[in-house]
């Protein structure tokens, strides 16, 4: 009895800890919960009860942090090899589910990658889309005003006035590398920052 | 009688005292975090072994007690490295076990690991020499 529930309460951690794991491909995941699970049965002494179940796992972790070691130190381990930024942002995205400063780190990659695009699409479209690529200033009523990038509508176009005309070439490839260099620098920092992090709770 | 209010010296002394612990360990654990690559791959050197007995002969023999969970992300990394390789290996148990073991090129940088470790603690070892005996 005590040794059926000891493995139920056994089971129900390795669950939690492959579903953190999910970024990962499923054969490592089920490697990482197969490791775990024979780490936590050698612990055991005869039958594997609650009790005892319960001291292996908060001697290994709870789910979030065991996963957390996990995906950080595999995540580092590809970036050392491959330090493009396709890599860099497949780490953040990873990564960015197991902590706060992950969810962050992936939303400034995400937006920085985004508006560094916008502008180099922009540039690349202006030659062939003269009238509706560029950066639009639209009155909105009352004094305020919105900024539109990117190729827009004949509509908008009308109403809004053209702020960089043919300059928006040379602006946006600048603005676009530059942005898209800062923010493969700021996730090559953070992934540096979170495996710190998770090494700091390894002593 | 206000006893807050009154400051006993013996309380001061003993936080002093306690305060100072912790910042002997904390540096204790910085150094045996450097040392715990080169320690876990030592480990190995003359047998193959699984998660759990690399933390306990750790524990043991180094007085470094990590985490547990932590092991294996690290050796996993040695694996990507190229350092161990680890096999399934169907255990009396009753359950399998995952063993790592040193490859070629694991043994060579374990082996540079030491030289460079010897040479660094011979070196401190001479600095530290003038304080034997010395009652300064």
């Amino acid at each position: 009895m005590s040794n059926k529930a000891g493995m139920a309460h056994l089971d129900t951690y390795l669950d939690q800890v492959r579903r953190y794991l999910k970024p990962l491909p499923k054969s490592e995941a089920d490697e990482v919960v197969a490791e775990l699970r024979s780490h936590v049965l050698d612990r055991m002494a005869g039958q594997p009860t609650p009790g005892q179940v319960e001291a292996a796992i908060a001697a290994l972790g709870g789910p979030r942090e065991v996963a957390r070691f996990n995906l950080t130190e595999r995540v580092s381990a590809e970036v050392d090899e491959d330090r493009s930024p396709l890599t860099v942002l497949r780490g953040i995205a990873r990564l960015a589910g197991l902590s706060l400063y992950g969810a962050f780190a992936g939303l400034v990659s995400f937006a920085g990658y985004g508006i560094a695009a916008s502008f180099l699409i922009t540039a690349a479209v202006k030659p062939f889309a003269r009238s509706n690529a560029g950066l639009w200033r639209t009155p909105e009523g009352g004094g305020s005003y919105s900024l539109a990038l990117g190729v827009t509508s004949h509509v908008r176009a009308h109403q809004g006035q053209e702020l960089l005309g043919w300059w928006i070439i040379p602006i946006g490839v600048g603005v676009g590398l530059i942005l898209g260099w800062l923010t493969w620098r700021f996730g090559l920092f953070s992934l540096r920052l979170m495996r710190r992090s998770a090494q700091r709770s390894r002593a | 009688m206000n006893i807050k209010s009154t400051r006993d010296p013996r309380d001061e002394a003993r936080k002093q005292i306690v305060r100072r612990a912790q910042e002997l360990g904390k540096w204790e654990t910085e150094v045996r975090k450097g040392g715990l690559g080169l320690a876990v791959l030592a480990i190995l050197w003359p047998e193959r072994l699984y998660g759990l007995e690399i933390l306990r002969r750790l524990d043991s023999d180094a007085g470094m007690s990590i985490p547990e969970g932590t092991i294996y992300p690290l050796l996993s990394r040695m694996k990507a490295e190229g350092l161990v390789d680890s096999e399934w290996v169907e255990a009396d148990a009753g359950h399998p076990r995952k063993y790592y073991r040193l490859t070629d090129p694991g043994r060579r940088r374990v082996r540079e690991m030491a030289q460079s470790w010897r040479a660094f603690a011979q070196g401190l070892e001479r600095l530290l020499a003038p304080m034997d005996g010395d009652p300064k």
